[in-house]
This record gives structure tokens, C-alpha cells and sequence, in this order.
């Protein structure tokens, strides 16, 4: 069914990724685009050409993902404290230190804004990763977010400001 | 001051082009005077650009795997049908369910009906007269001031209510049944959505003029065309900045036609002057394919070769064992390896075969050995087996360790760090008191833990050992740089020193290219100080890298998947591990072509030498260690065959075919094998030669005459050989490679054969490449050969 691994192939990144930046955690991302594709595949969801069909996937796939974030609320260890936290803290470099080369710069730049993503508040975050990864128009972002046009505009200035104060503070003022 | 939070949100809006013309005009009009405002739409574009310069992450190999699986369950429709069936049970019980309560209620209706009326009938007394001239309208019964509640039976309910919706229901039920039954359809439907987002992708850039000078992509798409109207270079840059990135994640395609070779080199020079690399992007085809980041180097198996066109076959030696383990750990998780990463020379040395012991003057003994080809009856299987000799306590030289141990963020996972501390207190336990260990750690810098301390200090060691953390960024270069640095700094002389690098193989930030590492690594091999590769983690795992480390740093490379492993690598074999008993250890052999008609080195891809670097001491090979064993696998065909093996080439019309000399003893001969190596220390070299005669009598023509050693590594070359899908596998069978290891009194106090078994029998569930029991047929020979069933080798 060539037709199917076309959809397989064009969306597994994106969705992929999109749970990924969802979720903040590679493993539960993983499930996550698992879930949804397998929910495709066996027609758990039908889909209606009222939309296009990446717009549709998008909304089954933070569904998901939503769905994922509550269940994991519901239960949570007393005994093992959660590292998370603690493994994202990235070592940002001192400044006066050796110049380190381009590469690494950059490098440290793309780990920081991904930082600075992952701490924005989840509607931003969302409005922001459909803008900017997925390109879609302001009215496909709020048909996957389920809210009004001009909610889209303001979630996604919001994330901007947000974006660009976290930026700002940290002395990362010279992005390339 | 709002004013201005109003202008910055229409901003917003207006660079993503989401405004109406009439705000897109003001803004415009607004965007002229107002410096502020520019410099906000200024920083708008970087930050976009920032945020799409994250890279997308790359699904990992497992989850990659699990959609494969999907898929390929999907295509082949076997539970398809499974699912079909289940859904169809699961819709068809309450249908039958609500169809049987209908036809009940419907009877019970009827009856509790025709009893009212009768009761109702019977009960009615005109109680108001009709005024003249209205009408009083007959009331159904059941809404009556004197048939409420009270008197309403519940069958009456069920029969409104599944009255009204009945036919409904049905309808929807067989909608949904016959859509489920029907998945051909769906399918069909999604078909159509794709080829009309294929179509859509396929149009979206569209040739776009555009006025003035300023070079713009022609093949820009119309959204980003329109994207901001404020004209400027940094929009322009913007734009063509945005492109690149859309082209790297695969957003566009790009429709080179129109896209003309003069605004080509000036969008090249701007992209290039901001550090794009250009040979990448944007001209680069979209890759789709992408399995993941774990990295093998290409693996061109070795072919046939002709033995009157190439008498010499020379390769270096090769001690690693990583392949094995990575391709176990493979098999663990229930998937296939990828077929590169099954270097079968690995796999086979990963086993401790019984060989002679050498004698006093030499460093290792030879074996050889001859039998039947398994996989191929017709052909022939040469054993080529180096022991090396085993170092009593006292013998051992006494070792200077530096541990290069990668902390970077993506060492921090069970399999990774975690584990090679434990591995290392294991190994420090065994040292003795005047040895000594040095600890550096790399990561976003070189850095050193512990400063080479002799090992009657444990204590200082463990504590050492145990503070290590991983976090950071990985930058191998510096801190091989230091490793070996500290190592000369502690050289002890007559002594095994030796770097110990540490990694799951991401070395890729700072000053190390791969071609600069392993030049610095050449460098340092001339100290005498050598180099062993220990391997870790999955997901981003390194191969190609580390091996080809290893191999110039005169070292040894191993892959640890468990804290058996790690005991395996660093404890028990510490002897042979870590001490060289001869480096740059070369074999060739010369084929008698009254033998040998044709010959394949199985495995050894990338050690093979060219014939010249036989002699030459100044080529690097392997080194051997104590107690080492190195096996490899010729096949052969024999003399006399009429196989065709050389390939279509014409006779040579102006070079007589070179002589063959032929004597009554020459010709009992099969191969003469030459062996070169060094002494540790020692930069000249020495020659050991051995001869194989022709087996006389025709037992040995048997599988059975075969050692367990044989036997037992040609089950092993074969299960490579089917992991890897080798076009030479003839008729190689999973059940023939466990009956053959099974029948091989093969055996090793720590259960490798056990372990082997059980992971033939994984690969035999999980490979879907090939049907078992396939008749032999070689598209390279083009002869039929009788087949005698599977493993016809042991008929007879």
C-alpha cells in the first residue's frame, strides 16, 4: 500500500518531533507517535476531509499527547524522586573562558532555545511549534487548537515575547 | 505604551502574513517612521530563524523499527483480517443485542396497547358538553390527564423510545459495519488525501518574478513571498535564510528550473558567508530515508577471487569483538542488525577456539585445517588459527592505565556510564598494588580527575571512579591529546601502556574531524603506547568511528552491552586485553593452483592489505594479546571445478597464461601460509611459515572428520553471513547453524555456545528476509547444484 508508507514517510519525522517538543521526553514522544500512527493505520479515528490531512494528524497526535501528560499526572513514585530536572540542566558555558569554535556556539545556542521552548507555557509552546516547524497558516493552528483565530494571535505573540525575554535575561543577546 | 504592545502583537502577526490588506497597509505606512518597530520585526526574524534552526530529531532506530512493523503488518493484511473480524464481533453483539430487545418490546407493546384501548374505551364518559361549532380533537391515549405515570407501562417507554430511533440505529450500525468491512475503501480514502498533499507539495514553489535587483529564489514559495512586504536586504536575507532551513527539513522541494545560475551564486554567497554549508543544502535532494544515527561504515564483501590471476591473499589480523556484542544487543531488543554492523571476522574471534599452544621461541602457534564447505558442498573451508601465548602472573609487564572516559550529556543512561563504572571497580579490584591508573574525563572540556595513581591506593581509585557524572557537550580531540600526554608523562618502561577510551562515539564537536583524530592517533602510536576502544549505548552509537580508532592506535575495540561484558572485556581477558604479546601481525598466504581453483576471505572487509605491505614494516596491522585466538575462514573452490569464478574476462592476447610449476611434492601442497609480526618493542619483523598439504584419504572429504573448532567457527561465519543477507550464503539455514553448534563438542567455561544458540534462534524468529529452506541458487554460478535437503552435508 504505497499510498499508506507515503503517509508513514512524509509525517513519522514530523509527528515524531512534534510529540518530542510536546512532551519534552524522547521515550514517552516515541509511544506517543507510535500510538498515533497506530491508531491511523487500524482506523481508530476516521478521518473527514473537512481539513487537510496534516492538520488532522496534528490535532489526533496533541490529543495524544495531552491525553499522555494526564495519565502520567495520575501516578507518580514517592519513593524515586523524578531526575528529570536534573538531566536537563545543560552546563551553559562562561563566556571569558577559551573561544570555543563556531560550531560549539551554535550548538549551545540551539540547546538553549530548546531550553527556553520547553519552559513556555503549553498553548504558546503549541501555537509556537505549528508556526514555526510545521508552517501551518494561523487558521490551521486553530482548528488544531480547538480556539479562536485571534486566541491563536495572541498565544502566539505571547510565546514571541516570552521567547525573546528568556533570551534577553540570559546574555545570549547575539544569536548569530 | 500600549500603543506600542498593540503595534508589537500586530508585528507578530504581520510577519507570519496573517493580516488583512488594509492592516498590512497601515503597518506598512506605520513600519517607515518608526525605527522601533523595525528593529522589533528585525529581531522577529532572528528569533524565527533561531527557533527553525533546531534540528529535527532523528527517530531512533526502536521506534523506527515499531513503525516498520506496523506497516508492515498493515501491507500484509494478515491481522488486518484479525482486526476486521474483532471489530466486527465487537459491533455485531450489541446489534443483535438491541434487534432482540426491539422485537420484544415491539410485542409487548402491542399487546399492553390493545389492552389499554380496551380499558381506555371502556372507561370513557363524556364528562363536558361540545360547544357548537369547535371541534374537540381525539387525543391519543397515552397523553391523557388520566393515563399519566400511573398508568404508563414501561413497556410502553421501550416501545416509544426504540420505535423513534430504531431504524436509525440500524442504519448508523450498518454504516459503520460496512465501513470497517470495507477497509479497502478507507485505505483508498487516505490514498487520495496523500496524492492530493503529494500534488500540493509538488506545486508549492511556484516561479515567483520578482522587481528590482535584489536576487530573490525564484522557487521561493508564494507564502513566503508574501511572508513580510517591507522590503529590505535583512528581509531578503531573511527569506533566503528561511528557504535553506525549509529545505533542509525536507519542507519544499526545490524546483531547480527555475532557478536561474545568477541569482543561484548570489543566494550561494550570502548562505555560505552565513556558515550554510552549501554543498549540503539547498540543491541536495530530500533525503526520506532516514534510519537513524547509529553509524556503520559500508561493508563490501569480499568476492572470489581467481587463484592464477591472484595467487596472495594478505590481510592484517583482527582481535576485536564489538561486532558481536552489538549484534547481540540487536537481537536482544527483537530486531535485526543493520547488515553493517555484522563484521563476521568480529563475530568468529569472539570465541576462544582450542588451538596448539605455541612453543617456547614463538608468541602464538599456526593451525590450519581443511574441510567441506557446509553451506556449499561443492566447495571447500580452510581454518586459519593463531593462539597466542599465555603470560603466567609473573611474565605480565605491569600496566600504566589513563582512562579516557567521555561525560558528556548523552553518556548518562543506564547502559552507558553507570555501567562502565561498575565494569572499572570490577578491574581495579584485580590490579596489582604497582600498577597504575589515571583518570581523564572530556566533555565540553579535557579535564583530569585523578592523576596516575598507583593501584595499592584502590580506595582513591574507587572514590574517583565513583564521583564521575555525565553533562556537557563532547569534545573527543582535546582529550585523547591529554590522555596520551599523561600516559608518557607515567611510561613505564618494558610495560603495558595503554589509553582506554571510553564512549558511545560522539566525538563530533570541536577541533575532531575523523581523518584529523586518526592522524593524531597515528602520531602517538610510536610512543608505544597503545590504544582499546571500549563502546557503549545504543541510538547514536558510532561504529564506523571507533573501529577505525582503534585499528590506528594499534588497539582493540569492543562493544559492552551488559556488566558481563564489561567483566568479560576488562577482567578476565585484562591479561589479553591489555597486554600485546606481537604487534602488526600480517598473513599472507600463497594458493597452489593445482589445488585451489578460486578462494573468498570470509569477513577481514577492511583489513585486507595490498601484497607489497606484507613486507613492509612500516604498514600498521593488529595486534595479538596473550592467550589471544585468531581465527579466519577461507572458502574454497577446487581445482578442477567447473565453476566459473573469475567473471567474464577474455584471454589475454599479448601475455602467455603464467606458468604453473608442477612437481610430485609441490602438488601434494594446498597453500603455504606466511606470518609476519613484531615483538612489542621491536621495530623489525619476523617471518613464520606454514604449509597445508592436500587432504589424502576421503574421510576428510567428510563434514564429520572436522574438529569442533571448524565446526564450530563455520557455524558462526554462517550466521554472519545470514545476518548480513551475503549473496554467498548458498543455502547457509538457521536450524543447519544450530544443529552444527549443537553437534561441535565446542565448548567454553563461560557459555558462549549456550548464548550463540539462543540468539540464532531469535534471528531465525525475527528474519523475514529469506524462507528457510530455499533451494540453492546463486545468480554468480550458473550451474545447478544438487541439493541433498538442508545441511546435506551430514547425510551419507
Amino acid at each position: 500500500m504505497p499510498a499508506l508508507e507515503g503517509i508513514f514517510t512524509r509525517y513519522k519525522k514530523p509527528v515524531f518531533n512534534f510529540a518530542l517538543r510536546f512532551l519534552a521526553n524522547r521515550a514517552e514522544a516515541e509511544d506517543v507517535a507510535s500510538d498515533v500512527f497506530f491508531a491511523v493505520m487500524s482506523g481508530k479515528y476516521h478521518y473527514t476531509p473537512k481539513a487537510k490531512f496534516s492538520t488532522w494528524l496534528f490535532t489526533v497526535t496533541r490529543n495524544a499527547c495531552i491525553s499522555r501528560i494526564r495519565n502520567s499526572k495520575k501516578f507518580f513514585s514517592l519513593w524515586f524522586k523524578s531526575e528529570e530536572g536534573d538531566d536537563q540542566q545543560m552546563q551553559l558555558p562562561d563566556h571569558n573562558t577559551l573561544p570555543a569554535p563556531d560550531e560549539l556556539i551554535k550548538k549551545e545556542q540551539s540547546v538553549f532555545i530548546e531550553r527556553a521552548l520547553a519552559h513556555l507555557p503549553l498553548g504558546q509552546r503549541e501555537a509556537i511549534i505549528l508556526k514555526e516547524f510545521q508552517d501551518m497558516s494561523y487558521e490551521e493552528i486553530a482548528k488544531v487548537l480547538n480556539c479562536s483565530l485571534s486566541n491563536v494571535k495572541i498565544l502566539i505573540f505571547r510565546g514571541r515575547e516570552n521567547l525573546r525575554r528568556e533570551i534577553k535575561t540570559s546574555g545570549l543577546e547575539e544569536l548569530r | 505604551m500600549t500603543d506600542h504592545q498593540i503595534w508589537k502583537q500586530l508585528l507578530s502577526a504581520y510577519f507570519d502574513d496573517e493580516l488583512s490588506p488594509e492592516e498590512k497597509d497601515t503597518v506598512n505606512n506605520h513600519l517607515i517612521d518608526c525605527p522601533a518597530c523595525q528593529k522589533y520585526l528585525k529581531e522577529l526574524q532572528s528569533l524565527s530563524l533561531n527557533v527553525k534552526a533546531l534540528k529535527n530529531e532523528p527517530l531512533s532506530p526502536d521506534l523506527e523499527q515499531r513503525l516498520n512493523n506496523l506497516n508492515r503488518t498493515r501491507t500484509e493484511g494478515s491481522t488486518m483480517q484479525k482486526t476486521n473480524f474483532m471489530n466486527f464481533l465487537k459491533t455485531a453483539t450489541p446489534v443483535v443485542v438491541v434487534l432482540f430487545l426491539a422485537i420484544f418490546s415491539i410485542q409487548m407493546y402491542s399487546k399492553r396497547a390493545m389492552q389499554a384501548r380496551v380499558r381506555d374505551a371502556s372507561q370513557y364518559t363524556p364528562t363536558q358538553t361540545l360547544a357548537l361549532g369547535t371541534t374537540k380533537q381525539y387525543q391519543p391515549y397515552y397523553e391523557s390527564s388520566n393515563y399519566s405515570g400511573r398508568l404508563r407501562s414501561a413497556a410502553d417507554d421501550i416501545g416509544t423510545q426504540y420505535n423513534a430511533g430504531h431504524t436509525n440505529i440500524k442504519k448508523e450500525m450498518r454504516a459503520k459495519e460496512a465501513a470497517v468491512d470495507s477497509m479497502g475503501v478507507y485505505a483508498f480514502q487516505l490514498k487520495q488525501l496523500a496524492e492530493k498533499e503529494t500534488r500540493a507539495h509538488s506545486n508549492m514553489p511556484s516561479s515567483v518574478v520578482v522587481n528590482g535587483s535584489a536576487a530573490m529564489f525564484a522557487s521561493r514559495t508564494k507564502s513566503d513571498e508574501n511572508k513580510v512586504n517591507w522590503k529590505d536586504t535583512a528581509t531578503i536575507n531573511y527569506q533566503r535564510e528561511n528557504y535553506a532551513l525549509k529545505l533542509q527539513r525536507g519542507m519544499i522541494n526545490p524546483a531547480e528550473k527555475d532557478y536561474d545560475s545568477k541569482t543561484r551564486s548570489a543566494d550561494e554567497g550570502y548562505l555560505q558567508s552565513q556558515g550554510y554549508g552549501i554543498d549540503k543544502y539547498p540543491y541536495a535532494p530530500i533525503q526520506i530515508h532516514e534510519s537513524n544515527t547509529e553509524q556503520y561504515d559500508l561493508i563490501n564483501e569480499n568476492e572470489f577471487l581467481q587463484v592464477t590471476e591472484n595467487p596472495l591473499s594478505t590481510f592484517s589480523i583482527d582481535v576485536d569483538t564489538a561486532s558481536y556484542a552489538n549484534v547481540r544487543r540487536f537481537l536482544n531488543n527483537t530486531q535485526m542488525p543493520p547488515r553493517d554492523a555484522v563484521r563476521i571476522e568480529e563475530m568468529i574471534n569472539y570465541f576462544k577456539y582450542n588451538y596448539a599452544t605455541p612453543s617456547w621461541n614463538q608468541p602464538f602457534s599456526i593451525n590450519l585445517e581443511h574441510g567441506i564447505c557446509p553451506w556449499n558442498p561443492a566447495h571447500q573451508l580452510v581454518l586459519v588459527g593463531l593462539q597466542g601465548k599465555e603470560l603466567s602472573a609473573r611474565q605480565t609487564p605491569i600496566s600504566n592505565l589513563v582512562f579516557l572516559i567521555d561525560v558528556s550529556g548523552s553518556m548518562n543512561s543506564a547502559d552507558k556510564l553507570p555501567l562502565l563504572k561498575e565494569s572499572m571497580k570490577l578491574m581495579v579490584q584485580q590490579l596489582r598494588p604497582e600498577e597504575r591508573v589515571s583518570l581523564v574525563v572530556y566533555a565540553g572540556n579535557a579535564g583530569l580527575v585523578l592523576d596516575s595513581t598507583p593501584a595499592h591506593n584502590k580506595g582513591l581509585i574507587m572514590a574517583a571512579i565513583d564521583n564521575l557524572q555525565a553533562g556537557g557537550s563532547t569534545a573527543g580531540g582535546q582529550g585523547i591529546e591529554l590522555a596520551y600526554a599523561i600516559a608518557k608523562k607515567n611510561f613505564i618502561h618494558n610495560g603495558n601502556n595503554r589509553v582506554i577510551l571510553a564512549t558511545d562515539g560522539d566525538f563530533n564537536v570541536g577541533v575532531s574531524s575523523d581523518s584529523a583524530l586518526v592522524q593524531m592517533i597515528e602520531e602517538k602510536r610510536k610512543d608505544n603506547i597503545f590504544l582499546t576502544v571500549l563502546g557503549f549505548g545504543t541510538g547514536n552509537y558510532q561504529d564506523g568511528k571507533m573501529e577505525k580508532l582503534a585499528n590506528k592506535g594499534n588497539g582493540n575495540y569492543f562493544y559492552i552491552d551488559s556488566i558481563n561484558e564489561g567483566k568479560k572485556v576488562l577482567v578476565d581477558e585484562l591479561g589479553s586485553t591489555l597486554i600485546a604479546i606481537a604487534k602488526d601481525v600480517k598473513i599472507q598466504i600463497e594458493f597452489n593452483p593445482n589445488a585451489v581453483k578460486a578462494y573468498r576471505l570470509i569477513g577481514y572487509e577492511n583489513r585486507k592489505l595490498a601484497k607489497e605491505d606484507f613486507n613492509d614494516d612500516t604498514k600498521d596491522a593488529g595486534e595479538l594479546g596473550a592467550g589471544h585466538t585468531v581465527t579466519a575462514l577461507y572458502e574454497i573452490v577446487p581445482a578442477g571445478s567447473w565453476e566459473s569464478t573469475g567473471g567474464n574476462v577474455d584471454p589475454l592476447k599479448y601475455q602467455k597464461q603464467t606458468s604453473i610449476k608442477s612437481s610430485f611434492t609441490i602438488n601434494k601442497e594446498m597453500m603455504t601460509v606466511k606470518l609476519r609480526y613484531k615483538e612489542p618493542k621491536s621495530n623489525t619483523s619476523k617471518l613464520i611459515t606454514k604449509i597445508l598439504t592436500q587432504p589424502t584419504n576421503t574421510t576428510n572429504q567428510r563434514w564429520f572428520g572436522a574438529s569442533d573448532n571448524l565446526q564450530f567457527a563455520s557455524a558462526v561465519a554462517e550466521f554472519g553471513m545470514l545476518l548480513r543477507d551475503s549473496k554467498f550464503k548458498a543455502n547457509s539455514s538457521y536450524t543447519a547453524i544450530i544443529q552444527r553448534a549443537q553437534m561441535s563438542a565446542y565448548t567454553d567455561p563461560q557459555n558462549h555456545k549456550a548464548e550463540f544458540i539462543s540468539l540464532v534462534q531469535k534471528a531465525a524468529s525475527l528474519d523475514q528476509r529469506q524462507p528457510q529452506s530455499q533451494v540453492f541458487q546463486d545468480p554468480h554460478q550458473n550451474y545447478p547444484v544438487p541439493t541433498q535437503g538442508e545441511g546435506g552435508y551430514n547425510q551419507k
